[in-house]
């Protein structure tokens, strides 16, 4: 399935799909209610809306994209416009929630737009996966745990392999299969 | 945003602590102003009540 199918009828915001969903379903499940959460990318601010009506955690959510981030906000989110974890502080939340731009893109094929941002992870589909998992421990309190959504399109075992090298350790607490891909709920732990 | 927000946030570049300057405040809620940085005092504004933390050099960048 190439981007261009992936695109909604949105022109700048990624709306909620099957990854979305599963994401959202699993977070709520195993997050506390007194618990601080972050979710990463959060697009048009479904997971962590989500999260937030399932729960009593309050849900931070932050993206790069400001089309994103005024969509978040009127559907109630608090939102910040961030580049991954970068500007929060040290030990701050319980559980980060990401869904992050996964699918593989031949370079040539790229677009520069916003829902291209949303969707390619560049070559090996792990441009940004693999950013997210060298700084997110950062902003983890001691027990934090991160729920991160890969496709079997970016390959995960790779993503637990690199998680490993961040010093998590990754359990897959939900899967859901499709015709083109398999989507993986990791939970990282360290 | 809201302001216990502040205790959350830090600078992107070097995570100090920021501060808030020139709020606006619509009820409770921060709608506009700046978030200062302690150490380097570079300065993040807050758009339409919603705090723009990326660092600098990624800020203009714009895609369509």
């Amino acid at each position: 399935m190439g981007l261009e199918d992936r695109r909604g009828l949105e022109r700048d915001v990624y709306q909620p799909a099957e990854d979305s969903a599963l994401l959202a379903e699993t977070a709520a499940e195993r997050i506390d209610d007194d618990a601080l959460v972050l979710e990463v990318g959060t697009g048009s601010g479904y997971v962590a809306s989500r999260i937030a009506e399932e729960t009593d955690a309050r849900v931070i959510a932050s993206d790069l994209n400001p089309h994103a981030v005024r969509e978040a906000r009127s559907e109630g989110v608090e939102t910040v416009r961030a580049d991954l974890v970068s500007p929060f502080a040290d030990g701050a939340f319980d559980a980060v929630a990401f869904n992050p731009p996964y699918l593989p893109t031949d370079p040539d094929n790229e677009w520069d737009d916003w829902m291209e941002r949303a969707l390619s992870g560049g070559e090996d589909g792990r441009a940004v996966i693999d950013p997210f998992l060298a700084t997110v421990g950062r902003v983890l309190a001691p027990d934090g745990v991160v729920y991160l959504l890969v496709s079997s399109l970016t390959g995960v075992d790779e993503v637990v392999e690199r998680a490993g090298k961040e010093g998590f350790s990754a359990v897959a607490v939900a899967d859901e299969s499709f015709p083109f891909e398999t989507l993986t709920v990791l939970e990282l732990l360290r | 945003m809201n302001e216990s927000l502040l205790e959350i946030l830090c600078c992107p570049l070097d995570k100090h602590d920021l501060e808030l300057e020139d709020a606006e405040y619509d009820d409770d809620e921060v709608v506009a102003g700046d978030l200062v940085c302690t150490e380097c005092g570079e300065r993040y504004p807050i758009d339409d009540g919603i705090p723009n933390l990326l660092p600098p050099d990624m800020r203009e960048e714009t895609p369509a």
